[in-house]
């Protein structure tokens, strides 16, 4: 006995399907399929409700003038906060349950993942400018997007240090450091909510943090760990 | 058979009658082991130091000064906080995230026990660690010689905030079991925190002083200048603080017990019990606070005022001699002492041998210097025999000073005690700078003996006074030219004039056609 014209198939038996290739709109379906339960596994529902609400918070801050007239750190404080606390929502939103068994079989995972981080931080500048609309903004729309990117860009660092679940806490210690420089008038570039929107400094590393947040984030995913107290998990 | 009746009788081993049953120790030991908060640590410990201690460090080595900003704005709380509360939202949603949520309601621990020893396991590391930090940077200042006592009753009410904030954190993680519950209490926590530091520098009084982040009144003020040198750190406030963050760790907690799947009937109503305590609790606090009024020492409630914190803090004076006149000073401004002799050195001598001039020099306490409508005069004269008092609480010592333009430096503090000593013994007012021109001749000539030329002193007079009235102008004018006029004489002439004419000249009643 031979292997000889195994390839072939039995008389009688059915014609094996087409590939997936030959049928664009079923690849298509299952492309947003895929996508779709990516973005339910990482809650990015719940993410985008999360910073809608934010945009209201900040919304109501400059509508009922919350914000108690002082120094730059009383003038900055709701707005960086508020803005920390997005970028902390879509760090969280980077934390994936299904761990190596996706690692193994996602081959689109990184596209996936970058999507996901570009979209919710588009989504986080969006939510966040409309809220602006209410009143003036310290820094305006310019400084928000580049305090937005680079917050996003800690956040992704720290989701790939610590994990999804536990990334929250870069752009929290990233707040607390801005709120020392603004009280210390620490002008570093590299705290850029204490620059000035058009200043090219801060806007260069913010802009630094965020692709190489990015980059590291798309290539290397979250930190993800089988031990449950640890911040990785 | 036989063998089965002849056993010994095995009685049930008795359950532990401990305060704490066995069980729930074990519980908390295996929650202890399994907690989040550990984590964290490393990374609160690296903005502690940065945010907490590095910043006092610039400051000047009291205890009432260097804890201004940590304990006295509540920045060791600001770390604390948002972290511990978040990570106790991690754990309290622990068993929701999972979906444990029906196999621990069916075990035979009720529910909401298990939650409470999850959440004691969390807040025991948060607490141990603020405890331990906070420690070590007193250790650190103590090394460093920081005079006075430190502010215990504040480290309490730090340690009762980051309880408070793991129960806020833990409640919400039990209410929304998902992985943005530890953001959402974190920054949640964050903006409340930043909320209170803002009502904080907005309200000396009232209410707003239950806020742990106001440094009104027990850090700002006359409190800051005696406190933990002079007198005890008055304690109302910061009990009224505990009380009121107890009442809310014990609202949040009772608020985990509320729901069915917490427990029996019997939990629950406990449950509604401590909701309703700790919302009594931080009412009454609440109610305390605004009934307070701001005393000499520091914040005074009534209801909780001990008066034997009233009693100054016995100290021996550190003396030296300058002009043959003693200078005295509380220990904790030993380190000052030189410099104080070295301020006072020339005008004490310009002085000494003049009827009214002082026999000694002493530090004094701001409650006991008089203002007269004003802020208390840093130097001031008084008694019989006459003695100088010198309230260097209100003065910026030299070295560094955390929150001036930078250090302070020997000529701007020898120039401002000059300044100060001449107007007390001439009696200008040094709220205002308001005198007699025969005042401000004389003490332009005075000051200029003692190093301050006449061109320097209008901008001396500017920076050192804080009352109202325009700036004064060039050293130029009647009462500079009958200065020059007066200074013109010998040393001994004008030692003799003003022995003759000082009462006059205190008393305002001399014009300058009768200046030598």
């Amino acid at each position: 006995m031979t292997t000889a014209g195994l390839d072939r198939p039995a008389p009688g038996s059915v014609p094996p399907p087409a590939p997936a290739a030959a049928r664009p709109g079923r690849v298509a379906a299952a492309g947003w399929r895929l996508t779709r339960l990516f973005l339910t596994s990482r809650l990015v529902p719940i993410a985008v409700v999360l910073l809608a609400a934010l945009g209201a918070v900040l919304w109501s801050s400059l509508h009922w003038h919350w914000n108690i007239a002082g120094g730059a750190a009383a003038r900055n404080f709701i707005a960086v906060t508020i803005e920390s606390g997005a970028a902390a929502v879509i760090t969280v939103a980077t934390y994936g349950p299904f761990g190596e068994s996706e690692r193994v079989a996602g081959r689109w995972l990184p596209w996936l993942r970058l999507g996901t981080a570009v979209l919710l931080t588009a989504t986080a500048f969006g939510a966040l400018a409309a809220g602006a609309a209410a009143g003036s903004l310290p820094g305006g729309d310019l400084a928000l997007l580049r305090n937005i990117g680079g917050l996003a860009g800690i956040g992704l660092l720290a989701a790939i240090l610590v994990g999804g679940s536990f990334a929250w806490t870069g752009p929290m210690a990233y707040l607390l450091i801005t709120e020392g420089a603004f009280a210390h008038r620490s002008t570093t570039p590299w705290v850029w909510p204490t620059r000035l929107p058009h200043d090219r400094g801060g806007a260069i590393c913010a802009g630094l943090v965020l692709a190489v947040g990015l980059v590291l984030f798309t290539v290397r995913g979250p930190r993800e760990s089988g031990r449950e107290p640890g911040p990785a998990n | 058979m036989a063998a089965a009746t002849a056993a010994p009788v095995r009685h049930r081993i008795p359950r532990a009658a401990g305060v704490m049953p066995q069980g729930a120790l074990r519980l908390l030991r295996v929650e202890l082991r399994r907690n989040a908060m550990p984590w964290i640590l490393p990374l609160i410990a690296a903005l502690f130091w940065f945010d907490s201690y590095r910043p006092s460090t610039a400051t000047a080595p009291l205890y009432a000064i260097r804890t201004f900003w940590n304990l006295g704005q509540g920045h060791t709380i600001i770390d604390f906080g948002p972290f511990v509360a978040g990570v106790a939202a991690w754990m309290g949603s622990r068993d929701g995230r999972r979906g444990l949520a029906d196999l621990v309601t069916t075990t035979a621990r009720p529910r909401w026990a298990g939650q409470l020893g999850t959440w004691a396991a969390t807040a025991i590391w948060a607490v141990v660690a603020y405890l331990i930090f906070v420690g070590v940077m007193f250790a650190a200042y103590a090394h460093q010689g920081v005079g006075g006592s430190p502010p215990w009753w504040s480290v309490a009410v730090g340690a009762t905030a980051v309880a408070a904030f793991t129960a806020f954190g833990f409640a919400v993680g039990v209410y929304w079991p998902s992985r943005f519950a530890a953001p959402v209490a974190a920054f949640g926590g964050f903006l409340a925190m930043s909320q209170s530091s803002q009502a904080g520098f907005r309200d000396p009084s009232g209410w707003a002083l239950i806020l742990p982040t106001n440094s009104n009144g027990s850090f700002v003020g006359n409190a800051q200048a005696d406190s933990g040198i002079f007198y005890h750190w008055l304690p109302d406030l910061q009990i009224a603080r505990i009380i009121f963050l107890a009442g809310i760790a014990l609202l949040a907690l009772g608020l985990t017990g509320l729901p069915a799947r917490a427990g029996g009937k019997r939990l629950r109503i406990a449950a509604a019990v401590l909701v309703v305590a700790g919302v009594a609790s931080a009412g009454t606090a609440i109610g305390l606070t605004a009934s307070s009024r701001v005393g000499a020492h520091g914040v005074v409630i009534s209801a909780l005022h001990d008066a034997a914190s009233d009693k100054p803090i016995a100290y021996t004076p550190v003396c030296g001699h300058v002009a043959g006149i003693g200078v005295c000073v509380a220990p904790a401004y030993q380190r000052w002492l030189p410099d104080v002799n070295a301020a006072l050195a020339p005008v004490l001598s310009e002085v000494a041998g003049l009827p009214g001039g002082p026999v000694r020099a002493t530090q004094i306490a701001a409650a006991d210097a008089g203002g007269h409508g004003g802020p208390p005069p840093v130097v001031s004269l008084g008694g019989q025999p006459p003695v100088t008092r010198l309230l260097l609480g209100n003065l910026n010592m030299p070295g560094p000073c955390g929150f001036c333009a930078g250090p302070v430096v020997l000529s701007e503090f020898n120039g401002q005690i000059r300044l100060n000593f001449v107007q007390a013994f001439i009696g200008v007012n040094q709220f205002t700078d308001h005198g007699s021109p025969v005042q401000l001749a004389v003490q332009a000539v005075l000051l200029q003996e003692a190093g301050v030329p006449f061109a320097a002193q209008p901008k001396l007079i500017t920076e050192v006074r804080d009352g109202p009235g325009a700036s004064p102008g060039p050293a130029a004018g009647p009462v500079y030219a009958a200065a020059r006029r007066f200074a013109a004489l010998s040393a001994s002439a004008r030692q003799r004039w003003l022995a003759a004419h000082l009462a006059a000249v205190r008393a305002g009643g001399l014009a300058l056609k009768d200046l030598p």
